[in-house]
This record gives structure tokens, C-alpha cells and sequence, in this order.
């Protein structure tokens, strides 16, 4: 029932909105729906990290079956990635994904590529062909490294 | 039912019948046992309200639902902004379509907004790629105690296939064939509207008749069947899951809002489409993984009775139908609405709260479900208050109902046009939503 969790499973942690409404668009493209689970906003990108840190740490090292994607808005910083990845305890550090527009999601709505669901859409689209054609756009490019390992490690399941 | 007079053009079938509901043929018509679901999804190969439009009936006036081009789309306000008036609007249309002819059985003449003013419903669909627009308006002259028909029109391609004043109807001559260009006839040459209408399909019917169930096409290609098909087949749920038992004795297409005839559903649409079984086996076994498979066994004359047998390494279990919990017989007809959409769809899916009944953890696959079922093809339009369903529409598919007081009409805007800030759900909690 809902999540299989016996079975790879993502759970996605967006920041706000947006990275939710983004996220839905994502799952909308996927096969294997119920492996994937958009949770509630965490209203921020350090509430994110708290409620990765409070939350979800233990279930995770409970559970070897699930994966985590924390959705959240690097307001061109460059260390956000760095400053996310600090909260990740090494021995999850292959399950849990940080991504997110290099300013805002808004951005990438008046960028032209979109409505929310459209932009996770085309980002869902990219995995399923292995292209990347949304994900070379200017503010999602730092995503790459973390775009690789999602598509490595997560794709397969959801596809 | 008592006959009324009517002058029948050549060109078309007209059926007049008296007050009530027309049974002529419903079986056949719709395309059940009698008739198998064939070509209709290739014909019809997108569907979308275009346009749905309501003035003078309850709260909505002048309301106007803009979901062109959105395969699903969820309605939200608070309690008595109008969200179920929507689905009450969309039901009168279909009970229209399904031959419910009399004014009085549809509307009654309290749910005028205002007195002086006409209770108007206008709805514009795309199917196979042509556009349908019906409109109907509904008055009550004074000294009447039943509202009357005013105006009534079917238009396809913007070529009416009828037009209705008061009493009098004017039946398009020849009507525009499906798969021919509207406004042509079957040869394909133009044919002007004045000619359309001309005298040659005259006729006068009963003002407290509605003429649309009344009037008939000529084959499963004639524009008026096409619409009546589409309208009267649409689902406008509003599921009551323990008044649903697994007993069926007909078979139907066309499941009533609260689905108390699931049995006969699910048997009509086997009946019609046994290949739509392997959907809702597919959708069902995500959901009840020690789902084995469902029987229908016929129990008696005319009559099957539907249980579910679950299994696991420990063994077999059957369960009648109506022993399953509520929100596992929600899951049964949402595998049905999937599998309907497949199978004679595209098709319109209005359900009203979708989430009432599902266990937290369910309703955003269940909403996803539906959302993503309905992409290919058809419309699903959802209300709800439940956080996790609403969190599962985005804000450019979420559309606000408001209403400031009782004695003033609902407005209605798109969520991405107005100024949320942050959690919508937390702004909904708090009541800062509105337009």
C-alpha cells in the first residue's frame, strides 16, 4: 500500500510550491508511480534540511529501499550544494539527491521553458531519453553532477 | 407517455414522446451488450470542455469555467463557493442526454438566482477535433409554475445542427455528417446556414420539453448522437461506498453519481470492452498487491453477483463485494474509471472529492492515478479539501471558487493568477485564499 517500501522508492522534499508543483510534473511521467512520493512543502531550504535531518535520517537507515530528493532553491549560491550535502551523513550519501534552480523556480517559468509541471515534465522527459535538454539550461546546469547519480540510481526504478 | 404531435422532416428521426424519461433504445444507443464499444475512440480522438458556462442557477452567475486545454483540473473554496453546484450543472446536461426530457424534472424554479432573469447553461467540448456547443436557457413567464424552455441550441463547427425559440425548433437540413466538414453535406458541398435553416425541418414540441432527447441522429456519425453520446457518458461521481453491493441484474455504461449500480458497470463495461479487465487488474494489484482476481458469477436469472478473492503463500480468501471497505471500493471504481477511459473514452470524469474514504497515504496516488490516466486522453476534473490532494494539483491546473456571502454569486480564478505566497495548503488553513 501507498509507497512500496519494500521495493526502491523515492521520496521528494520540496521547498516550497513551485518545487512541488515541478515535482509533480516529474511524477506524472513516470511508469512506476507508486515508487515515487512528493511530501509536503518544507517552507524553505534550511526547514528542508532540518526535516531531512529531524525526520527522515533514521527512516533511511531503516530502510535500505528508500531514496530521497530534497528539492530546494540554491539563490545563486554557490555553496548551497555544499552547505545541503553537510546535513547528509556519509553512509546515505549515495541515496539522498540535492536539486533545484540555480535562483528560483520563477526564473525558470519566465525563462520561457513552461509551467511548473511542464519544466518536470521536460525534466522527467530527459531521463527517460538521456538527454538533457532542459537540464543544460542555464539554471539548472550545477545540477548536473546530482543529475547524473539521479538518472544512475533512481531512474531505473521509476521508469 | 403520452404521444405529442410533430412533423417529422424527411432527412431526420424525430421521437416525441410525452413527459418523463425517454427509454427508447437507451441500451442500444449507448452502445452497451447490445452494442459493443467499437469505432467511437478512434472517431473521437480528444475531449475537452472548452467552455462551460452558467448564469441564474444557484450561486453561479455569469460563471464561467475556463478549462480548455487541461487534462485535469481541481476545484477548490470553501464550503458553499459552488464547487458541487459545478457538478450539479454538469448533471443536469447529462440527465438531459440520458432522456430526461421535462424542464421540471431538471430544474426547479428555486434555483433561480433571480426571478427576472433566464437560468442559461452553455457548454463547449472539443470531440474528434470538431467543437460542440449546446446551450440551453430556461424562463418562468409569469402565472407558470414550471420553468419553460426559452432557447435551445446544438452547434457544431459553429453550424447549428438545431435551433430552438420557445416552442419552435429548426432542425439543420441536412445535418452535418461526422467526418464531413461542417456546413457541407454529404458530397461535401457547401450549404449555407440560411439553407440549413430554412423550413424544410419545422417543428413545434411541448416549451416544458427539453428537445435534445427529443431529437435523434440519424446514425452513429450525425453530430447530435455524437454529442448526446459524449454528454450522457460522462461520470459525475460522487461515490457512496457503502450503499454499493456487488448484485448487478442490467448492464450500463452510464453509472449513476453515486455509483450504487458499480455491479452493473463493471458488467457492462466487460461486456462490452472484456480487454478493459486487464486494466483494472493491472491498477488494482498496485494498490492490493494479494489481489488475486475479481468473479462476477451469474447467481440467478439475469443477475451476477461480484466478489473479490485475494491470496497470498497462506492461501485464498474470497470476499463479497460489498464487504470491502469503503475506500477499497473507491479504488474499484477508480480501476474502473481508468479502465473506461480506455475502453469507450475519451471521456469526462467529474468526481467530486476523490480523497473521501482513502487512508492519508493513498491519496496522492490516487489522484495521481487519475491525473495520469487522463493525459492521453479525456478530462478529469476533481474538487476537494483535502491537503494532500490539493498538493498534487499545481497551481496553473487549480482553480479557486469564491464567494464573499450568500447573497452574492461565486467568482472563480486560476490559482497561478492570484497572490499566493508560500504553503497554499497553509494559506487555504488560515483562509488567506481569495481572489
Amino acid at each position: 500500500m501507498s509507497v512500496n517500501r519494500n521495493k526502491p522508492h523515492v521520496l521528494v522534499l520540496p521547498e516550497d510550491d513551485a518545487n512541488s508543483d515541478v515535482a509533480n510534473g516529474f511524477h506524472l511521467e513516470i511508469h512506476q508511480v507508486r515508487q515515487m512520493q512528493v511530501l509536503p512543502v518544507g517552507g524553505g531550504w534550511t526547514k528542508v534540511l532540518n526535516c531531512f535531518e529531524t525526520d527522515h535520517i533514521c527512516k533511511m537507515e531503516a530502510n535500505p529501499n528508500r531514496f530521497m530528493i530534497l528539492l530546494i532553491d540554491f539563490d545563486g549560491h554557490e555553496d548551497r550544494l555544499d552547505q545541503a550535502m553537510a546535513v547528509i551523513p556519509t553512509r546515505l550519501s549515495d541515496r539522498v539527491f540535492v536539486l533545484g534552480a540555480w535562483t528560483k523556480p520563477e526564473k525558470l517559468k519566465g525563462a520561457g521553458l513552461g509551467s511548473y509541471e511542464a519544466i518536470g515534465r521536460a525534466m522527467a522527459k530527459d531521463c527517460r531519453e538521456g538527454t538533457r535538454t532542459i537540464w543544460e539550461h542555464d539554471l539548472l546546469r550545477h545540477n548536473a553532477s546530482e543529475f547524473d547519480r539521479l538518472h544512475n540510481r533512481v531512474w531505473p526504478f521509476l521508469a | 407517455m403520452g404521444g405529442r404531435a410533430a412533423v417529422a422532416p424527411a432527412s431526420a428521426v424525430i421521437l416525441v414522446f410525452g413527459i418523463g424519461r425517454i427509454e427508447q433504445a437507451r441500451f442500444c444507443e449507448r452502445g452497451c451488450a447490445a452494442e459493443p464499444v467499437r469505432a467511437t475512440k478512434r472517431a473521437i480522438i480528444s475531449l475537452v470542455i472548452r467552455r462551460l458556462y452558467v448564469h441564474n442557477f444557484r450561486c453561479l452567475e455569469n460563471f464561467e469555467l475556463s478549462v480548455s486545454g487541461q487534462s485535469s483540473v481541481l476545484l477548490i473554496g470553501k464550503n458553499g463557493s459552488g464547487k458541487t453546484t459545478v457538478a450539479l450543472v454538469l448533471e443536469i446536461l447529462q440527465r438531459i442526454a440520458r432522456g430526461t426530457n421535462r424542464v421540471g424534472d431538471l430544474v426547479k424554479p428555486e434555483s433561480r438566482g433571480r426571478a427576472d432573469v433566464p437560468v442559461r447553461f452553455e457548454i463547449e467540448v472539443g470531440i474528434g477535433g470538431k467543437i460542440y456547443e449546446y446551450v440551453i436557457a430556461l424562463e418562468l413567464p409569469e402565472g407558470f409554475k414550471e420553468l419553460r424552455v426559452l432557447e435551445e441550441k446544438l452547434a457544431v463547427g459553429g453550424v447549428p445542427a438545431y435551433t430552438r425559440d420557445v416552442a419552435q425548433v429548426n432542425l439543420a437540413v441536412p445535418g452535418p455528417e461526422h467526418g464531413a466538414k461542417p456546413g457541407t453535406d454529404a458530397r461535401g458541398k457547401p450549404i449555407s446556414a440560411a439553407a440549413l435553416m430554412s423550413g424544410a425541418a419545422r417543428f413545434r414540441i411541448d416549451w416544458h420539453l427539453v428537445a435534445l432527447p427529443i431529437v435523434q441522429g440519424r446514425s452513429e456519425t450525425d453530430p447530435i448522437f455524437i454529442f448526446k453520446r459524449w454528454l450522457a457518458r460522462m461520470l459525475i461521481l460522487r461515490p457512496i461506498p457503502a450503499l454499493i453491493a456487488g448484485e448487478s441484474k442490467q448492464k450500463t455504461l452510464e453509472p449513476n453519481i453515486r455509483v450504487t449500480d458499480f455491479a452493473a458497470w463493471f458488467t457492462g463495461l466487460l461486456a462490452s470492452a472484456p480487454a478493459a479487465y486487464a486494466k483494472i487488474d493491472e491498477y488494482l494489484k498496485q494498490v492490493m498487491p494479494d489481489l488475486k482476481d475479481i468473479q462476477n458469477p451469474v447467481i440467478g436469472k439475469d443477475s451476477q453477483n461480484l466478489a473479490v478473492r485475494f491470496s497470498n503463500e497462506q492461501g485464498t480468501l474470497s470476499v463479497p463485494f460489498e464487504d470491502l471497505s469503503d475506500g477499497e471500493k473507491c479504488f474499484m471504481i477508480c480501476a474502473v474509471v481508468l479502465a473506461a477511459n480506455e475502453a469507450y473514452g475519451p471521456l469526462l470524469c467529474f468526481w467530486d472529492e476523490p480523497d473521501n474514504y482513502l487512508a492519508l497515504d493513498e491519496v496522492g496516488h490516487f489522484v495521481l492515478a487519475l491525473r495520469q490516466a487522463f493525459q492521453s486522453g479525456g478530462q478529469f476534473i476533481a474538487t476537494s479539501h483535502n491537503p494532500e490532494a490539493i498538493r498534487r494539483f499545481s497551481s496553473e491546473n487549480t482553480l479557486l471558487l469564491h464567494r464573499r456571502n450568500h447573497l452574492e454569486p461565486t467568482q472563480v480564478r486560476r490559482l497561478d493568477q492570484l497572490d499566493v505566497h508560500g504553503d497554499l495548503v497553509g494559506a487555504l488553513i488560515r483562509g488567506d485564499v481569495q481572489p
